[in-house]
């Protein structure tokens, strides 16, 4: 199996950029990277599932087995299987699979998540592929079924079978994988065997430069935010990084249900929960405030996009016009004229360019020397070394102790791979 | 799945609004007229009958006012509701709730029989919010279902309880006179509370915070959220206000026109009140338009059942084909189809 040269867009956003990839029989490959890193998309090109914009591919015999299950539920094991391979004995090709999987008269709807992923596994295995590809296989299965899963792996490998797995778990990568390529932003940035949790840690988040900024802050009173190990004081910035799917989305989510008070909150995914894009830009900031009048609030915005420097042509332009980082700007200026004591900030400049970028941090720390509490959950270590006064660790859903910038450089990238951390391995 | 649909029917930018309304108006028409053609009339004569019936004359226009009245009450409470990203397609059922709100209310004047038929409405819609909060029943279905309970509920107070001091008929006694809508002219007073709701809705909508709040929900029920909205109670009060106004629309049909009860007392105008709604683009103001338009096609189709003999249930087609168009020719928007 060869990819060479394979670029692949939707819209504007590229997902695939100018990738070559060969493939040998037997190997395992764990293809790695953040949400969004272009995983999914590169395996479905080489599965035969989306045709590239440009670049070719030797297709050999594929099997994928996606993310998300694609059965019927109101059907039995075995009509399952009859759908995915008409006319086979399906004890007999879960026989030959090699996986335990018994009750085939069950439905699928009562079977556990784990048992649904083996018979997935087990349409995949029946077309005898030569390259058989697992998308975030062990995103739904206990310690002990991903270790079956790995024996399957294993054994299909020592077959001859090139199987490729994709995950953005260090450790269980590590374990299984013989050859480890790491995704960013649609390109390869490490295609090599044995790497340290460290070291693959590192290459799968983005890292522009090594300095370590700390900025000192006199203001220190009580704490403005606190969750059993997190404390955020007013005045101060607090991180909270890691590798992306450890929890921080649930932690945001949460916080905008629990935090009462006069908060602002910057959310994750800007395209869903940002801003209302049928409404104009007055609309959407006047959203955060308690009277509205048309006039006042165009008055108002037009003030809003003058100082915060937003490229529109008037207030009662539509949001969903404007570029995303202009978007973004309407946010900032919504939340951050609501005066709040709390600021929970998501990715505040993911996708911004530099000088929006800037824009945003310079924003932030004036907020927290007007004694706001800001809690700032990215996965850009630079943004967080730049602006945290104090950094945690987020990994499986748990926080690690609060680290000053200078212990989290250090120990950062040990902390987000889950090595050496206390916490005992369930789920986020 | 619903939740495309409704992006796709408040999508429109607001240059588009006119020509799609328009189009969708006109197709109904052609396709009306056209249909004609089966019954052995040539379109020429079938439009020719439908305006002369709708609009033609002083009598015809009256007609046509007349049903453009509940109409415009019941788009308005479908655009409120839509435009707050909730489906009640139950304005049949709480136009009836209306209506025997208003009727139990009528010995006490018109004053509180109107009152009664705005909160009886209000109460039946929110029966379905309700269900939402509890149990996350969705609207489309309650609502739908609590129109066979109102419509069965009526049936049972006609033929029972409420039913003619003779008992001959399946119907009410009249109401006293001094609840009835007093005249305009040759109209009842329910078009200056209709026209007046369809201001207050404007109103409410572009001019009040609960309206913008109301319509943020309805764009993006996530942003809004984040945006410190209270998503759920939005979705109650645009849920009881939409009632309301179904509600009044039956009670003003029973105290100016019907003035008694009787089982088939809806007619339709529940379910008309969506193709209302949809052609005028779910804004209150382009509803006076559309409740005008879908008024005289009633009118008109009255009229081709007396002197063409074709049913006048066509109206319901021409309904069914504004719907389909406004549905199928509303832009999307920006290309992003989260």
């Amino acid at each position: 199996m060869h990819l060479s040269h394979i670029t692949k867009n939707f819209g504007t956003n590229v997902a695939v950029d100018d990738v070559s990839l060969n493939f040998t029989q037997g190997e395992i490959v764990g293809l790695v990277g953040e949400n969004g890193a272009g995983k999914t998309t590169l395996m479905s090109i080489a599965a035969g599932e989306l045709t590239p914009d440009t670049g070719t591919v030797d297709y050999t015999k594929a099997g994928i087995v996606h993310q998300h299950f694609l059965l019927v539920n109101e059907f039995t094991i075995a009509e399952n299987l009859a759908l995915a391979m008409w006319g086979r004995d399906p004890a007999e090709v879960i026989r030959d699979s090699g996986i335990d999987l018994r009750g085939f008269h069950r439905r699928v709807a009562d079977l556990s998540v784990g048992e649904k992923s083996k018979l997935e596994l087990i349409k995949a295995i029946a077309g005898h592929p030569r390259f058989l590809i697992l998308d975030e296989p062990t995103s739904v299965l206990a310690p002990a079924e991903a270790r079956e899963l790995f024996d399957v792996m294993r054994r299909l490998a020592a077959d001859g079978v090139t199987v490729v797995f994709i995950s953005h778990k260090i450790p269980e990568v590590l374990e299984v994988a013989t050859r480890i390529v790491v995704m960013r932003r649609g390109r390869i940035v490490v295609d090599g065997g044995a790497m340290s949790a460290e070291q693959l840690a590192e290459a799968m988040v983005e890292r522009r430069s090594r300095d370590v900024v700390t900025i000192a802050r006199s203001i220190r009173g009580e704490a403005a935010l606190q969750l059993d190990t997190l404390e955020v004081h007013p005045g101060e910035i607090v991180a909270i990084i890691g590798v992306a799917g450890n929890g921080q989305s649930e932690l945001a989510a949460n916080l905008r249900e629990t935090l009462r008070g006069r908060v602002a909150h910057i959310p994750e995914d800007r395209a869903r929960d940002g801003l209302i894009a049928e409404m104009t830009i007055a609309e959407n900031i006047a959203l955060a405030e308690p009277r509205w009048s048309p006039r006042a609030a165009a008055r108002r915005a037009g003030e809003l996009i003058e100082r915060f420097d937003i490229r529109a042509q008037s207030p009662l332009q539509r949001a969903g016009s404007l570029s995303g980082g202009n978007q973004q700007k309407v946010i900032l200026a919504r939340e951050l004229e609501r005066k709040p004591e709390i600021i929970v900030a998501a990715e505040p400049t993911r996708g911004l360019d530099i000088e929006a970028t800037r824009f945003v941090h310079d924003e932030l720390r004036a907020a927290a020397a007007r004694g706001a509490a800001i809690l700032l959950i990215t996965s850009d270590l630079d943004e967080a070394f730049a602006l945290g006064d104090a950094i945690h660790v987020i990994y499986r859903g748990r926080l690690s102790a609060r680290l000053t910038p200078n212990e989290a450089a250090l120990q950062a990238p040990r902390l987000m791979a889950g090595v050496g951390s206390r916490e005992s391995g369930v789920g986020a | 799945m619903s939740e495309n649909l409704f992006r796709r029917l408040r999508l429109s930018t607001p240059d588009s609004r006119l020509p799609i309304a328009v189009l969708a108006a006109t197709l109904s028409i052609a396709l009306l007229a056209l249909s004609g053609i089966a019954f052995g009339h040539s379109p020429r004569e079938l439009l020719s009958i439908l305006i002369s019936g709708s609009v033609g004359s002083n009598f015809a226009l009256q007609g046509t006012l007349l049903k453009s009245i509940p109409l415009l009450l019941t788009g308005l409470s479908v655009a409120i509701a839509f435009r707050a990203g909730v489906w009640n397609i139950g304005g049949e059922g709480q136009f009836l709730a209306g209506a025997l709100g208003a009727f139990l209310a009528a010995r006490y004047g018109m004053i509180a029989a109107l009152a009664a038929s705005l909160i009886a409405g209000a109460i039946w819609a929110s029966i379905a919010s309700a269900m939402r909060l509890w149990r996350n029943a969705p609207e489309v279905l309650t609502t739908i279902l609590l129109n066979f309970i109102a419509i069965h509920l009526l049936g049972y107070a006609v033929n029972g309880p409420l039913q003619e001091a003779s008992g001959k008929y399946p119907q009410s006694d009249a109401i006293p006179m001094s609840a009835m809508l007093p005249m305009i002219g040759d109209l009842h007073a329910g078009i200056v509370l209709a026209v007046g709701a369809a201001i207050a809705a404007w109103f409410l909508l572009y001019r009040t915070s609960e309206g913008l709040r109301l319509r943020a929900s309805g764009f993006n029920r996530s942003a809004a959220k984040w945006a410190g909205v209270n998503v759920n109670a939005q979705l109650v009060r645009a849920m009881a206000i939409s009632g309301a106004m179904a509600g009044l629309a039956g009670g003003i049909e029973l105290l100016g026109v019907t003035h008694r009860l009787f089982e088939r007392f809806a007619a339709g105008y529940g379910y008309a009140g969506i193709a209302v709604a949809l052609l005028a683009q779910l804004h209150p103001l382009g509803t006076l338009a559309s409740a005008f338009f879908f008024g005289a096609l009633t009118t008109g189709a009255g009229e081709l059942q007396r002197t063409a003999g074709i049913s006048s249930t066509v109206a319901t087609f021409g309904q069914a084909i504004v719907i389909l168009v406004m549905i199928v020719f509303t832009r999307r928007r920006f290309g992003q189809t989260r």
